[in-house]
C-alpha cells in the first residue's frame, strides 16, 4: 500500500514537473539557434556518405543563408563533375542549377543532397515550432546527457517528413538526435548531432552531424562543418546571375 | 517504238555486263527498300508497345497547384473527363485510370528504382491478358500488397515470389513515405521499358502517395488501333476546354520538344483548382518519329552516295559500248537514223537496265524482310520494344519506293547521257572509218 502510494506520488510529481515545463518555448529555442535574424550566414559542409560495397563519395557544399527572407544558395564545389551545380531558394520557390546545361529547374528542399543522406532542407534554420505540433514528451538519457524526446507531427505537408522524434538536451536547448519518419510511420533516418559545436556568436552549430539511414542498411552520411561566417553578403548572392557565375 | 525495242534487245548483247550493272543498281535499291521498311514499322511497333505499357493512345493529366507553389497530379473528381470522352465520340477500346510512384526498392542490400502503376485489376482487364509471367501471377494480387515486377528488376533485388520489399517514395506532396510490397509475379523483360513494368493495386498506391481512394493521376483512353490518335486527343482536349481549366495546347505546338514544353507549362502559371493536360502517344514519342525521320534521310543519303559511285561505272560503261560499237553507230546514222534516235537509243539501254535494277532490287528486299519476318526473337530480346509479337516487322511506302525508284533511273539516265550525246554527234564517215 504503501508502495503503491509511493509509486503514485512519483509519478505525479514527474507529470507536476513535465507540466511545469515549455516545451513549446524549448522548440522556438531550438528554431532561434539556428536564425540568424538580420545578418547572412554562409558555411562549408563536407559530406561524406558510405554505402555497403562502394567507396565513401565526399560532397562539399557552400551555403549562404538569409533567414530574414527565407532565402538560401546551396552551391556544390566537389566532386568534380557536380562543381557548379546548386539550388537557390527565394521563399517557397526552389530552383536547381545546371551548369553543364545552363538551364534552372524548378526543385524542392526535399532532394537528397548528391546522392548523400543529407536533404536540402536540413540546410534551412529549423522550423519545429512553426511547422510541428508536439504531441509527445518523454525523458531519458543519451550518452552523457539528460534530454527530452519530443514527438512532432507535421501540421503541414511542406516538411519532407510527417513526423520527427527529436532529443534534446535538457540542459541547453540543442538536439542530440533526430528520428525521422515517413508518412507510414516507419523510421527512416536518424541524425546524431555529435557534441561538438561552433559558437557563432550567442549561438551553436553542431560541428559535426551524422546521417542514418534506416531503410538501406549500411548508409550513412558524415557532415562536417566548417568557414562558418555570420556576416551581411551581397544581394546579388541571392540571384540566379550568381549560381552561374560560381564556379 | 522500234528505238526502245532495238535498246531493249541490245542489253541481252552483253549478258554479263547488263547484269554486273543491274546488280549494282539492285544492291542500292535494295538497301534503301529495307531501310525504308523498318523505319516504317520502327514507329509503329513502338507506338503499339507503348501504348499497351501506358494503357492509352490518349492521355489526360490533372494538375492542382498549391499556395507553395507545388505541382501534385491529382484528378479528384473525373464526371467531367468522362462526359467529355463520350462527347468527343471516342471509339475508347477501354479506359485506364492509374496513379503512379517512383519507388526505389530495397531488398536485403540490394536496389532498385522502378515506377510502380497502381491499376485496378477488377477493372482493367487489359493488363492481365499482356502481363507475360515467368513466376507467380495474378494470384498474389489479390493481397493490397501484392506487386508485380519485370525480370531485370528482380534479378538485380534478387527476390523470388513471396519475397516482402521495401519502396520508398514520395507521397504527391513530396513527403518522405515507405511502402511495404510483396512480390507476386515476375515478368519477361520488355526491353528499355523494362524499369516501367511495375503493377500494384491503385488502392495500394494512393495510400502511399496519400491519395484518396477514388482519385489517381492518369486517364488513359485505349483506341482500336493508332489511326485517329491525333485527331481523338484534339477532339478530347476541346471537350475538356469548354468545362475546364486546360493547359494550353497550342502555346507549346512549335517548341521542338513539344512534349517538353508542354509539362513545363504549370511551372510559371497560377491556377487554383485542378487544371487538366490532354496529350497523345503521339506527343510523347515524338522524338522516336524524329529517329524513324532520321533513319529514312540516312538510307537516301547512302542510296545517292551509293549511286554516284555506281555513276562512275555506268558512264564509264557506256563509254567502253560507244567505243564498242562506235562503226555499228556509224553505220545506223549512214543509213538514216538521226542523232536523236541515236541519243534515243543508248538511253533506253540505259533506262531499261535501271528498271531491271530496280525491279530486282525490290525482289531481294522483300524477300530480305520476308526471311527477317519470320525470326522468332526471344521474348527477353532487348529490342523486344520494336518487335511486334516477337517479330520484326517492315512497312515500306509505296510513295518513297516509287520516288526511289525514280530517282535511281535518273540518275542512271544522268550517267548514261553525256556518253550516248557523244554517240549521237559523231560524224558517220569518222565512226565508219575507226578502226578498233
Amino acid at each position: 500500500m504503501k508502495r503503491t502510494i509511493a509509486g503514485l506520488a512519483l509519478a505525479l510529481a514527474a507529470a507536476a514537473s513535465l507540466s511545469a515545463v515549455d516545451f513549446k518555448a524549448i522548440l522556438k529555442e531550438i528554431d532561434a539557434m539556428q536564425d540568424f535574424g538580420k545578418s547572412d550566414y554562409s558555411a562549408v559542409y563536407n559530406i561524406v556518405s558510405e554505402k555497403p560495397g562502394e567507396n565513401p563519395a565526399t560532397t562539399q557544399i557552400k551555403i549562404f543563408r538569409r533567414d530574414q527572407a527565407n532565402q538560401i544558395v546551396i552551391l556544390i564545389q566537389k566532386p568534380d563533375k557536380q562543381k557548379g551545380q546548386g539550388y537557390l531558394k527565394i521563399d517557397e520557390n526552389v530552383w536547381f542549377y545546371d551548369p553543364d546545361s545552363g538551364n534552372f529547374a524548378h526543385s524542392t528542399m526535399k532532394e537528397n543532397i548528391n546522392n548523400s543522406d543529407a536533404k536540402s532542407s536540413d540546410f534551412k534554420k529549423y522550423t519545429f515550432s512553426d511547422d510541428f505540433d508536439i504531441v509527445k514528451t518523454e525523458e531519458t538519457r543519451l550518452g552523457a546527457y539528460d534530454a527530452w524526446v519530443f514527438t512532432l507531427q507535421a501540421k503541414n505537408n511542406e516538411v519532407s517528413y510527417q513526423k520527427i522524434r527529436l532529443t534534446v538536451r535538457k540542459d541547453k536547448a540543442i538536439p542530440l538526435k533526430e528520428e525521422d519518419y515517413s508518412v507510414s510511420d516507419r523510421l527512416m533516418r536518424t541524425t546524431f548531432f555529435l557534441p561538438t559545436y561552433v559558437p557563432v556568436g550567442d549561438k551553436l552549430i553542431p560541428a559535426k552531424i551524422k546521417m542514418v539511414d534506416e531503410i538501406n542498411k549500411g548508409q550513412q552520411s558524415v557532415l562536417t562543418i566548417s568557414d562558418v561566417v555570420v556576416k551581411k553578403l551581397d544581394d546579388s548572392t541571392f540571384t540566379k546571375a550568381f549560381l552561374e557565375r560560381a564556379q | 517504238m522500234e528505238i526502245l525495242k532495238l535498246a531493249l534487245r541490245n542489253l541481252t548483247r552483253q549478258k554479263k555486263r547488263t547484269i554486273l550493272l543491274g546488280s549494282a543498281i539492285a544492291f542500292g535499291i535494295m538497301i534503301v527498300t529495307v531501310i525504308n521498311g523498318f523505319a516504317g514499322a520502327f514507329v509503329i511497333n513502338i507506338s503499339e508497345n507503348f501504348a499497351n505499357l501506358a494503357a492509352g493512345h490518349v492521355f489526360v493529366q490533372g494538375v492542382e497547384k498549391s499556395a507553395s507553389g507545388r505541382e501534385s497530379d491529382i484528378i479528384r473528381d473525373d464526371a467531367l473527363l468522362m462526359q467529355a470522352v463520350k462527347d468527343a465520340k471516342i471509339p475508347a477500346k477501354y479506359i485506364s485510370k492509374r496513379s503512379s510512384a517512383q519507388a526505389s526498392l530495397v531488398f536485403a542490400g540490394h536496389n532498385a528504382t522502378l515506377a510502380i502503376d497502381g491499376v485496378d485489376f477488377s477493372r482493367e482487364t487489359f493488363l492481365p491478358e499482356r502481363l507475360i509471367f515467368l513466376k507467380g501471377g495474378l494470384d498474389g494480387m489479390k493481397a493490397k500488397d501484392g506487386l508485380i515486377i519485370s525480370e531485370p528488376i528482380a534479378k538485380r533485388l534478387d527476390v523470388q515470389p513471396g519475397d516482402r520489399i521495401l519502396a520508398q517514395l514520395k507521397t504527391v506532396s513530396g513527403q518522405q513515405n515507405v511502402g511495404e510490397f510483396a512480390v507476386a509475379g515476375i515478368t519477361v523483360d520488355t526491353g528499355i521499358f523494362g524499369s516501367m513494368a511495375g503493377y500494384a493495386n491503385k488502392a495500394y498506391v494512393n495510400e502511399l502517395l496519400s491519395l484518396r481512394p477514388d482519385d489517381y493521376q492518369l486517364l488513359g483512353v485505349y483506341l482500336p488501333s493508332l489511326e485517329g490518335t491525333d485527331e481523338y486527343g484534339r477532339a478530347l482536349y476541346e471537350q475538356v476546354k469548354a468545362h475546364a481549366a486546360v493547359f494550353d495546347r497550342d502555346a507549346a505546338t512549335g517548341d521542338q520538344n513539344f512534349i517538353r514544353a508542354f509539362m513545363n507549362q504549370g511551372k510559371t502559371e497560377t491556377w487554383t483548382g485542378i487544371k487538366y493536360r490532354v496529350f497523345t502517344l503521339n506527343d510523347m514519342l515524338a522524338q522516336v518519329k524524329q529517329i524513324a525521320d532520321a533513319l529514312n534521310y540516312a538510307a537516301l543519303i547512302i542510296l545517292v552516295i551509293l549511286f554516284v559511285i555506281i555513276m562512275v561505272g555506268i558512264t564509264n560503261t557506256f563509254r567502253i559500248i560507244l567505243y564498242e560499237r562506235i562503226r555499228e553507230i556509224g553505220t545506223m546514222r549512214s543509213i538514216g537514223m538521226q542523232r536523236g534516235e541515236v541519243r534515243t537509243l543508248f538511253l533506253g539501254e540505259a533506262g531499261f537496265l535501271a528498271l531491271a535494277g530496280a525491279a530486282a532490287g525490290l525482289i531481294l528486299a522483300f524477300a530480305i524482310m520476308a526471311v527477317v519476318g519470320m525470326i522468332n526473337f526471344d521474348m527477353n530480346s532487348p529490342i523486344f520494344i520494336i518487335l511486334r509479337n516477337g517479330h520484326m516487322t517492315f512497312k515500306v511506302d509505296p510513295l518513297r519506293m516509287a520516288f526511289n525508284v525514280l530517282l535511281v533511273g535518273g540518275l542512271t539516265l544522268l550517267a548514261a547521257y553525256f556518253p550516248s550525246r557523244n554517240a549521237a554527234r559523231l560524224d558517220p564517215a569518222v565512226a565508219l572509218r575507226t578502226v578498233k
